[in-house]
């Protein structure tokens, strides 16, 4: 074997080496579990509908009841064994984001409720809000200026 | 003990080992190198509530191990270089303080353990101890805790992706005195098999 002697040489070999991630196979688990979770939200909307809600009253139950539903999964440790069989599938959903607040309070539950679960809870998902609502503002300002 | 080059120490009288110790989780108890470990736990909290306090008791069980094996008392232990990859290195000062060994806190990631032995062989040729304690510990746990995601996150890893050691690895460093593993009665247990 040759001496590797740049980084792009030795950057192909490790490519070369190590084991690509399944990616038809992940691609495949998040289409059917995350249209499996639409699924059930919709069927959780269709419900609500049925048994005499509006339209915005159904979809506020179905935020809230997969949230719960999410939040006790991580609870009892089933969600991240979900969301590596998933992916994306599990994340993109409101589930992830559920999962992602609940995740950090379990945590950090050892370094206290005000510091640990309260200072912690959004380190994974704070750049989330922080940017998405940073994002909305700038938004509604250019809304704001230009639609009327 | 004289600087040579621009990276290298000449020792005057090189230190012995005088004898290791290790203690790993349930992960590494299933890998090849399982019968050398002294013990592989089966609870990664090892009676714990926190993952640092069991992290910390790892490295107090491992310290306390290598020097049963060594037949040396803590006594004549003069120093101690320990780290680990937590904030402030909590889990080796507070594994470590009812030794009442003096502490050196080290920190240098996944090279603590080498800068340990460094560090303590210099004293030692420096005639400033007879016997330095050196170790180390981490726990995949708390590493994860520390410096990626909670561990109920449904995130994907890929196939390549590092996987930190639950575990704790120690040795005596001594100026005076030889190996002690020809005249120990200790032998390697094979934890593999659960004995």
């Amino acid at each position: 074997m040759k001496p590797i002697e740049t980084k792009q040489e030795y950057s192909d070999y490790v490519d070369k080496k190590s084991p690509n991630s399944p990616i038809l196979k992940n691609c495949f688990n998040a289409f059917w579990v995350g249209g499996l979770i639409c699924t059930i939200g919709q069927l959780i909307m269709d419900f609500c509908k049925y048994k005499g809600m509006d339209e915005t009253g159904a979809s506020t139950v179905v935020s809230i009841t997969l949230i719960a539903i999410s939040a006790i999964l991580t609870g009892l440790n089933i969600f991240n064994k979900i969301g590596k069989f998933a992916g994306a599938g599990s994340l993109i959903p409101i589930t992830g984001f559920a999962n992602s607040i609940v995740s950090p309070a379990i945590e950090y539950k050892s370094e206290g409720y005000v510091m640990g679960v309260g200072g912690k809870m959004f380190t994974v998902a704070g750049p989330v809000l922080v940017f998405g609502i940073s994002a909305s503002v700038i938004i509604g300002i250019i809304a704001v200026l230009f639609a009327h | 003990m004289k600087h040579i080059g621009k990276q290298t120490i000449q020792l005057d009288t090189p230190p012995t080992i005088l004898q290791t110790a290790s203690i790993v989780g349930p992960k590494e108890g299933q890998g090849p190198l399982a019968k050398y470990f002294d013990q592989c736990l089966e609870d990664e909290f090892w009676g714990e509530k926190t993952w640092e306090k069991a992290e910390s008791k790892i490295i107090k069980e491992t310290v306390n191990t290598v020097i049963s094996k060594s037949g040396i008392a803590s006594s004549d232990i003069d120093y101690c270089f320990a780290g680990d990859l937590l904030n402030q290195c909590i889990s080796s000062s507070f594994g470590l303080r009812e030794l009442n060994i003096p502490f050196f806190g080290i920190f240098g990631a996944c090279s603590t353990f080498v800068e340990s032995l460094c560090l303590g062989s210099i004293f030692l040729d420096g005639k400033a101890a007879k016997n330095v304690l050196c170790a180390t510990s981490s726990h995949f746990c708390s590493a994860e805790k520390q410096f990626r995601f909670p561990l109920e996150l449904g995130n994907q890893r890929p196939p390549t992706s590092q996987w930190t050691v639950t575990g704790s690895g120690a040795a005596i460093l001594s100026a005076t005195r030889k190996w002690s593993i020809y005249n120990s009665s200790y032998s390697w247990k094979d934890c593999r098999y659960g004995n």
